[in-house]
């Protein structure tokens, strides 16, 4: 009984939610057929990992998580994305990013390195909450905080909005 | 909030949202319902044969039984491997611009034992009419909802025929944007006109595990090979949340190789991303030879 009301649940969340996932993935892999593939690879990935889905309270967050790993997955696969280890991009130095500032900001987000870009479309595009962020990106609130305040910079985006 | 960001985010929101995308998920959420009942089933019947150790025994004597008389009735015969054939029996065609289905159905011809000939036919033709039927309520769908793309390719190939064994394969490649591939395998002994299943090779269920390990192994030592070769198993799969794979179902896919290997085979997205396809394990004979029945079919 509890499973079929959660799998109803999850199955009315992904088609009413589908855009969202749709324009989330193609901010990874920016183009159609790539984020139908990840779109639709995301929904078998889900149903058969329905079971590690504790309440649906977080199915909001678990579902994108997906989405994102799928999205990285397949950008690693075409060998378009970098992952930097936390080493490598504590060094990221934001002396790099200057040569930016007569580039228009879409170039600017584009070029950020996919940890950074990620933390700036999911807070202020899809309005999640840092703690829903360090969630999907499975990662500590204090290292998604970090890395938006330095993401933010890197824009040369004023700092008053941002928590 | 700043302007650039409210700028940025508008640009975010204007991503074009493609006509396919209503369909492709209502597709990707069927299929994916109709896999797990598939593998709750699977999980099912493991567990009603382990209960009844007696009812696996029971199908190897009808086998050997049934073998004994077709091996008298073959005798007279004087000519065997060769009459044995597979060809197109049936051919469903649809094209109209962005929609396309091509469905061959095969058929099996030449074997005496015609029970088994007609029961797999009949399977073929049902399964191949039902896709093309399923291909038609979709298109229909499609088209009330203003158009989109969607195809669906389904043939077969003959992956082993020799004097002994007969495998052949069948593919479904649905397309909606990108695809989804399933493959399905029947093999039979030609001489002695069964049909081989997976449980019927081994004298126990031991098979499922020796096997299963051992597939893990290669896709492990394939991905440190070549980082590419990407399988969602212990080992190389880092997200917790992912479901890894664990054992092979006691019906697995599976077919004999001409070399006379058994050959283990997933659909696309079974263990693996989309981007690894269908993918196939060769399993080596000498870790199997304990457990096998005998070595007539797996050398």
């Amino acid at each position: 009984m509890g499973e079929v009301s959660l799998a109803e649940q999850i199955t009315d969340y992904i088609i009413k939610n589908k855009e969202r996932h749709y324009r989330l993935a193609y901010s990874y892999v920016k183009n159609n057929d790539d984020a139908l593939e990840v779109v639709q690879e995301s929904i078998y990935k889900a149903i058969s990992t329905m079971d590690s889905l504790k309440t649906p309270d977080y199915l909001n967050t678990w579902f994108y998580r997906i989405i994102v790993n799928t999205a990285i997955d397949l950008l690693r696969k075409r060998k378009k994305v970098v992952v930097m280890d936390d080493e490598t991009l504590s060094h990221y130095d934001l002396s790099t990013v200057d040569h930016y500032a007569d580039i228009d900001l879409h170039k600017a987000l584009e070029d950020l390195p996919i940890q950074y870009r990620s933390i700036i479309v999911l807070r202020f595009f899809e309005d999640l909450k840092i703690e829903e962020i360090a969630t999907v990106l499975d990662e500590n609130v204090n290292t998604v905080k970090t890395r938006l305040y330095k993401a933010l910079r890197m824009l040369r985006v004023q700092m008053d909005d941002c928590r | 909030m700043d302007d650039k960001l409210e700028k940025l985010k508008r640009e975010y929101m204007n991503i074009p949202i493609p006509e396919e995308l209503d369909f492709t998920v209502r597709k990707a959420l069927k299929e994916s319902e109709v896999n797990r009942m598939r593998r709750k089933s699977h999980m099912n019947r493991i567990r009603i044969a382990a209960a009844s150790v007696a009812a696996v025994f029971t199908v190897l004597i009808v086998g050997a039984n049934t073998s004994q008389v077709f091996a008298a009735t073959l005798s007279k015969v004087p000519v065997v491997g060769s009459i044995v054939k597979v060809l197109t029996f049936r051919e469903y065609t649809v094209n109209e611009g962005t929609f396309n289905a091509d469905i061959k159905v095969p058929a099996i011809q030449g074997t005496e034992n015609k029970t088994l000939e007609n029961s797999l036919n009949e399977k073929y033709l049902e399964e191949g009419k039902s896709l093309y039927e399923g291909f038609n309520a979709d298109m229909e769908e499609l088209k009330k909802n203003g158009g989109g793309h969607l195809g669906v390719d389904s043939g077969y190939e003959v992956k082993t025929d020799t004097d002994r064994i007969l495998s052949i394969g069948r593919y479904t490649v649905n397309t909606v944007a990108s695809s989804s591939t399933t493959m399905e395998y029947d093999t039979i002994d030609k001489k002695n006109e069964i049909l081989i299943t997976l449980p019927s090779l081994f004298k126990d269920d031991s098979y499922i595990d020796i096997i299963s390990e051992n597939i893990k192994k290669q896709m492990v030592e394939q991905n440190k090979a070549d980082s590419d070769q990407y399988y969602w198993v212990e080992g190389i799969e880092q997200d917790s949340s992912m479901e890894l794979f664990d054992k092979i179902a006691k019906d697995q896919n599976f077919y004999i190789n001409p070399e006379g290997k058994l050959v283990i085979s997933f659909d696309k997205y079974e263990v693996a991303p989309g981007y690894m396809g269908v993918v196939e394990f060769v399993i080596p004979t000498d870790i199997l030879s304990d457990v096998l029945v005998s070595n007539e079919y797996i050398k």
